[in-house]
């Protein structure tokens, strides 16, 4: 589950007061908000990667408000889907099992499953700069997913996608959420993205999270 | 509204800001270029005559012709002031620079026009009078006076024997005779050839020069090596986090690359007045000044470099790195350092190719000891300073080659990164 209680933080004279969201665990949900409203913003510091001023972050019943990124059990997929440039497909997948001092062949498991759930089994030889915009969110879905979070964390995962490779990918998260059973938090703009992923919608404006029933 | 574009609009041709770039651009770059070729095809290669005294007393002639007495079927070594035309002897006529056998007696230098002082130089070629051979030690005595040195190294040709031939270094002179060590148990010749070797053989030889070069190579690459450790660090920090005073910070980085060099030297050497003694005993006027002195310099270059580096890597990839579980120290290795490779190469470089070059800090912090606080640039002054010219520039290339050797190498390892 997601809950973030009282929630302040402050970036610049950019701020959020007050923040209150709660997301039952297994939910997908989805956040729509206007350019600027701080979605981003609210979802890093899910992340752990900005500092909250006040409040509460619980995730999976941990309230995680004081721990590091990397103790906070999250997969996060940035807008610009970041793919470590250095390495190969198959080393991004495996990055966070290698961190946990998993062993080889644990990791070449884990790391074929996520490849064939996500099809991307023939690009795990190849570099990030060799893949597509559409085969890259994989990728880098798959990296947030390896180390089997409790929750993932999507900045516009579809926002530079064509039609053709939208459907797909919204077909894809889908399945990834009924076969994984992880709690996604979904930022979009597009409000047909979101009446087709979400069970759960939010709205951030004017620096308030409301709830769309 | 506005106006839709009348009939028949035409914009303006691209042509002159296309040329306009073109003649800037090409312009440096030609310099460039001429610049390094100019240092290549200025020296010449090859080995030059041993001479003897002027004969044409510079500046005395105004009076037009003058007659210089030559000694028949002897080399002699004529270069063309600017204002002569030439040289006569007999029915011989010699217009351009090098050394010819004289066929008469008398030669006549030839001015341009008669008022102006002839600047032609006559010398005759130093033809070997006597070779003997004393505890492995060979002296050899010229007709007239060589203008060899101590220390400067002749080659020897057409001695017939065995260990005579090569580049010996001279360990002893007088006005007509030197002295060079020949092969152990070399029996005396009966006539050989001398001639100096090119600048470049000389300065390759030298043992003096032979130091700086080893010095130059030591003390940058520890000079790099130390930049790197410091500007990884201080570009990282400086590129990942706001801390208050990091303006102030910013600008402390950059004194060294505002500051003139001579003034960094000058800043070292008081420094060290305020350091404990065996502290400043050990640095100042030995070769750690050297080394502290180019990385006062190369330091900031490579500060930049790797700060400019770190700015282009997005925060993101750690922000990524962090939610997989990594701390700090696990995503700067392991995500930010791989990607910072070319950045990292290109420092070192800078910082290299400065130490290299770094010559006014070192006068006043190590001064210019000979195989002591000697470094190529170093060389290259002392050179210049002793008037030989030559010298200079063969120093000059050799810094110019191992400039080169570490670009290519550092571009090699650059591309292989790119195309792996």
């Amino acid at each position: 589950m997601i809950a973030l209680e009282k929630i302040a933080l402050r970036q610049g004279s950019f701020e959020l007061r007050d923040i209150g969201l709660e997301l039952a665990a297994g939910e997908y949900g989805v956040l729509m908000g206007a350019s600027g409203s701080g979605k981003t913003t609210l979802l890093e510091a899910i992340c752990g990667l900005r500092k909250i001023a006040s409040g509460r972050i619980i995730l999976g019943e941990r309230d995680v408000s004081q721990l590091p990124p990397a103790e906070r059990g999250v997969g996060y997929v940035p807008q610009d889907r970041a793919l470590f440039p250095t390495m190969l497909v198959r080393e991004q997948l495996a990055f966070g099992l290698v961190l946990r001092a998993l062993g080889q062949a644990q990791i070449a498991k884990r790391v074929n499953e996520l490849a064939e759930l996500l099809g991307i089994t023939g690009l795990l030889d190849r570099m990030p700069d060799n893949i597509s915009g559409g085969e890259a969110q994989r990728v880098a879905l798959g990296r947030a997913l390896a180390h089997r979070p409790s929750v993932l964390c999507l900045d516009e995962p579809l926002a530079a996608l064509d039609e053709e490779l939208h459907g797909e990918m919204c077909r894809l998260l889908e399945r990834v959420h009924r076969e994984t059973g992880v709690t996604i938090l979904h930022i979009t703009h597009s409000p047909s993205e979101a009446r087709r992923l979400a069970g759960c919608h939010f709205r951030l404006a004017d620096g308030q999270v409301q709830r769309d029933e | 509204m506005s106006d839709p574009a009348p009939p028949g609009f035409r914009s303006a041709s691209d042509k002159p800001f296309l040329v306009g770039l073109a003649v800037l651009g090409g312009s440096y770059l030609l310099i460039i270029g001429a610049m390094v070729l100019a240092d290549l095809v200025f020296l010449n290669y090859s080995d030059r005559p041993v001479l003897g005294p002027e004969m044409v007393k510079q500046g005395r002639y105004t009076g037009g012709e003058v007659t210089v007495s030559v000694e028949p079927s002897r080399g002699y070594f004529f270069r063309k002031g600017k204002n002569d035309a030439g040289l006569q002897l007999g029915e011989q006529h010699i217009a351009s620079d090098g050394l010819f056998q004289a066929a008469a007696g008398q030669a006549v230098l030839l001015p341009h026009a008669s008022g102006r002082p002839i600047t032609a130089s006559l010398r005759p070629e130093a033809r070997v009078l006597g070779i003997a051979v004393t505890n492995d030690v060979a002296t050899v005595t010229t007709d007239v006076a060589h203008g060899l040195l101590w220390g400067e190294f002749i080659r020897v040709s057409d001695a017939g024997g065995p260990g005579w031939d090569g580049v010996r270094e001279i360990t002893d002179t007088t006005t007509n005779q030197i002295s060079f060590a020949v092969a152990n148990g070399a029996q005396s010749a009966t006539k050989l050839s001398l001639s100096k070797p090119n600048p470049l053989v000389q300065a390759l030889r030298s043992r003096d020069i032979r130091f700086s070069i080893k010095l130059s190579l030591i003390s940058c690459t520890l000079t790099t090596l130390l930049s790197l450790w410091v500007a990884v660090p201080i570009g990282y920090m400086m590129s990942r986090f706001e801390f208050r005073g990091k303006p102030v910070i910013d600008t402390l980085l950059d004194i060294p690359i505002v500051l003139p060099p001579l003034v960094v030297g000058l800043s070292l050497l008081i420094l060290f007045r305020y350091m404990p003694e065996w502290l400043s005993d050990a640095v100042v006027y030995k070769w750690p000044a050297v080394v502290l002195a180019q990385f006062m310099v190369a330091c900031a270059f490579a500060v930049r470099t790797m700060r400019v580096t770190f700015d282009q890597i997005p925060q993101r990839f750690e922000q990524v790195a962090l939610t997989l579980g990594c701390n700090r120290r696990q995503a700067f290795w392991r995500v930010i350092m791989p990607q910072a490779r070319g950045g990292l190469l290109a420092a070192g470089t800078l910082a290299w190719a400065r130490a290299l070059g770094e010559f006014g800090p070192i006068l006043v912090f190590a001064g210019a000891t000979r195989q002591k606080t000697e470094v190529l640039p170093t060389s290259a002054f002392l050179e210049l300073q002793a008037g030989r010219t030559e010298g200079m520039l063969a120093v000059s290339l050799i810094m110019i080659a191992a400039a080169v050797v570490v670009f290519i190498t550092a571009r090699t390892l650059g591309m292989k990164r790119i195309f792996a």
